[in-house]
């Protein structure tokens, strides 16, 4: 092949070089944060962020399941006697008081997921068990029996009217 | 530490020795014009293709009734999903013009000649697959062009002898095209463009087998040949911004001239539009399609127009290589069917009316000429510059090629 | 090579002419958001009746900028998340008008002569011998005349009329592509980064070709 000077790769590189190297890198690197950008959720998906539920249906110890960024919410309206039993206790596993898990007492708002693994846990008077791996939590979402870790959480929300809540928003 | 790495690596897989061979010191003629830069930036549009189309088909659903939704929730609620959007449906554009300027190279120089002739059917090949690929991504927006104009090449097959109609249906999946069509052309789409890759390699095989040809059509000494890098990186680095200097002033700018208006619309299998119009990159097959006035005849002609090109070895019969470079009438030649093109890809956008259906089959015509009778025209032209004279390199490079042929047989 | 740029450019010029015998007004789109919202008020008085937006969210204007209130007031008992569909439904508007008014989302671009011939079309209605109304752009049309044009003789009512169908041409136009003012801005950081980047590159392509002895 015909003669040529060899780049010298061992030492310096000349300015020229390592300028459009790195205008190059940069404009690569910056090129990538569209991709990336658009598998994070679009813009209805963070519409939906917000979920306005009307509790006037829930009758006093009747639970609704309302569905929140794709995630079930128990909303437990409590009677007196469960706020009670409910105050006089710190949980079990996870200790909190309810005072502190609730706006206004007579309604509870928690994440319907399970703290272990995931699972959907099912009502069972009072509080809920959860069937896959035997979780128990009372009527304040704290968990009483594991393997569950922690009680289950309360998403951000306010009563945006009597008898409406907003959830998602704090 | 780096260095111990690779030694490392390197007992137990080629990577230096290739790297070294095949990319840094793999040795390439130092005369080679602007126009070999088209290959790379090929490459460059596939890998853009690919990686947008990967992002694309996150949010797309190949179902007929959501399709066009999809594409909708893509432009506007996905973050940066119209860019996604306009650079793919840029790029398809962007990969044919790169693809027929390579070819025209091609063409022109007489690449096509001993001994690339593999490299020429290689590259016909992915030009079928990319027409492949294309056709099918067309239909994914299920607009009002993507679904007829599916109908319509679908259609053609019921050329096919015998089994026409039953070919037609089974390519739809369905009597007409539906969403079974939809849903195995997004399956296809998406496989396709692995397939190029592939190609490409065995494409890229060949070419490191007899390396590049050069513009003087002269095999040169191996003392002008220079290695890759950092020549032919740095030239065809730079090729690549102004290419996507271009490219992207058409994504931001001008994104919508490519995106027929009809198209706009969604999918209505019970009105056809005024007037279906292929994409701009297959008008001219799409005008001779039309210009035989028989079905079959059209289909056949389409269908010739495009694998024509796979006899060039064989139908340029001239014993002087550089294509035009030498040969004052295969240049001439070389210009007028690029002009026939231009004229046949104005006949295929245009509403056919008798005035442009006339100058399509006179084009057609001239097209096929191009090609049947540059046997003929080739070795006539070699006749007289043999008498006019030749510079004295062509005529050893003649003598040389002759002397081998001999040794062969 | 320039006998090829030459036959190229002929063929650019060779375009078909638009077939209508009436020219197509010269429209400027405005892109402001204050145009916009005109544009939306009075495509919610106007035509909203009749034609949806499928594809443009409430929420959509609120991220245009429009004032969250004023969407209360458009929307009415639409939730903001919900996209903007007409009031009437199908089969009533097939009972009234033969056919079903089409969306207008993406109406700008899915018609030759975009921007331009939807607000020709808007102003091109004119009122026959007798009585009933045409349209210039588009005479078989079932649509009636919305904004009341046709009857304008006013000079000053066909301006003000104008000045709406403007509007809502406007509001269509950013209707059929929200991000363009976003795209545009962007396009003219990249296409710099990459003149700066190419000169660059072209620079480092000539230092290296220097290197090699002729």
């Amino acid at each position: 092949m015909a003669e040529y000077d060899e780049l010298d790769d061992t030492g310096r590189r000349n300015f020229l070089l390592r300028a459009t190297s790195v205008v190059g890198v940069a404009g690569a690197g910056a090129a990538c944060l569209p991709f990336v950008a658009s598998m994070n959720p679009s813009a209805e998906l963070l519409a939906k962020a917000n979920t306005e539920v009307d509790l006037s249906g829930i009758p006093e110890d009747g639970m609704r399941t309302v569905a929140w960024q794709g995630k079930p919410v128990f909303i437990l309206h409590r009677t007196k006697e469960e706020i009670k039993a409910m105050a006089a206790t710190n949980g079990g596993l996870d200790p909190e008081q309810d005072k502190d898990r609730v706006k206004q007492p007579e309604w509870l708002v928690v994440i319907g997921v399970c703290t272990h693994m995931g699972c959907v846990p099912n009502r069972e008077g009072p509080g809920w068990t959860c069937h896959c791996h035997g979780s128990q939590y009372d009527d304040s979402g704290r968990v009483l029996r594991g393997p569950a870790p922690k009680n289950l959480e309360v998403p951000p929300y306010r009563f945006i009217a009597a008898g409406k809540i907003m959830i998602g928003e704090a | 530490m780096k260095n111990k790495i690779i030694k490392w690596i390197d007992h137990r897989f080629p990577l230096t020795s290739f790297i070294k061979h095949e990319l840094t010191g793999y040795p390439t003629p130092r005369n080679l014009s602007y126009w070999w830069n088209f290959g790379f930036l090929a490459g460059i549009v596939l890998m853009l293709q690919v990686l947008t189309g990967l992002f694309l088909a996150m949010h797309y659903k190949p179902d007929a009734a959501i399709a066009f939704d999809s594409i909708q929730h893509i432009m506007r609620d996905v973050n940066y999903g119209w860019l996604l959007r306009f650079m793919h449906s840029t790029g398809a554009s962007a990969f044919f013009l790169v693809i027929y300027i390579h070819m025209a190279r091609t063409l022109y120089y007489g690449s096509y000649r001993a001994p690339r002739e593999l490299m020429w059917w290689t590259g016909q090949g992915l030009l079928l697959l990319l027409m492949a690929t294309a056709f099918m991504g067309y239909l994914l927006p299920w607009g009002q062009m993507s679904f007829w104009g599916a109908t319509v090449i679908t259609n053609l097959f019921r050329a096919t002898p015998f089994i026409g109609d039953q070919v037609v249906v089974w390519l739809r999946g369905d009597y007409a095209v539906g969403d079974d069509t939809l849903t195995r052309f997004f399956a296809l789409h998406y496989l396709f463009p692995f397939l190029i890759i592939g190609a490409v390699v065995v494409h890229l095989v060949a070419l490191h087998t007899v390396r590049s040809s050069n513009p003087s059509g002269i095999n040169l000494a191996d003392k002008d040949n220079i290695p890759f890098h950092p020549y032919y990186t740095s030239k065809d680095f730079f090729g690549m911004g102004v290419f996507l200097i271009a490219y992207f002033i058409v994504v931001f700018f001008f994104p919508h001239s490519l995106i027929e208006s009809a198209n706009n619309i969604p999918a209505n299998p019970m009105v056809t539009p005024d007037h279906i119009v292929p994409e701009w990159y297959f008008l001219p097959f799409y005008a001779i399609l039309r210009s035989v006035p028989n079905m079959v005849g059209g289909v056949v002609a389409m269908g010739l127009s495009v694998m024509i090109f796979a006899f060039m070895p064989f139908l340029d019969r001239s014993r002087i290589p550089g294509g035009g470079r030498y040969r004052p009438v295969y240049r001439m030649l070389f210009f007028i069917f690029m002009l026939d093109i231009l004229v046949l890809g104005y006949v295929g956008y245009v509403p056919p009316t008798s005035q442009t259906i006339a100058i399509g089959q006179v084009a057609t015509i001239y097209y096929f000429c191009s090609f049947l009778l540059l046997p003929l025209i080739s070795k006539a032209e070699d006749k007289w510059l043999f008498k006019r004279g030749l510079p004295p390199k062509i005529l050893a490079l003649i003598a040389s090629e002759e002397e081998e042929k001999r040794k062969r047989r | 090579m320039n006998r090829f740029i030459a036959t190229l450019a002929l063929c650019c010029a060779a375009f078909p002419a638009s077939a209508s015998e009436n020219k197509l007004e010269n429209f400027q789109v405005d892109t402001s958001v204050v145009a916009v919202e005109r544009g939306v008020d009075t495509f919610m008085n106007a035509c909203h009746g009749c034609h949806s937006l499928k594809y443009v969210h409430y929420r959509d204007l609120a991220s245009l900028g429009i004032d969250k209130d004023r969407i209360a007031a458009w929307r009415g008992d639409s939730t903001l998340d919900s996209a903007m569909t007409s009031l009437i439904s199908d089969e009533a508007a097939i009972q009234s008008f033969g056919i079903v008014p089409p969306d207008l989302s993406m109406m700008v671009r899915a018609r030759e002569g975009g921007n331009s011939y939807i607000y020709s079309y808007l102003v091109g209605y004119y009122l026959t011998q007798d009585g009933k109304t045409g349209n210039h752009f588009y005479p078989i049309t079932k649509m009636p005349d919305a904004l009341g044009i046709s009857s304008a003789t006013d000079p000053a009512k066909r301006s003000e009329l104008q000045g709406k169908a403007h509007d809502i041409v406007s509001f269509l136009s950013w209707a059929a592509d929200p991000h363009e003012a976003e795209r545009k801005a962007l396009g003219y950081y990249v296409i710099g980064y990459l003149i700066i980047l190419t000169v660059l590159l072209y620079n480092v392509k000539l230092q290296v070709w220097s290197r090699l002895k002729v």
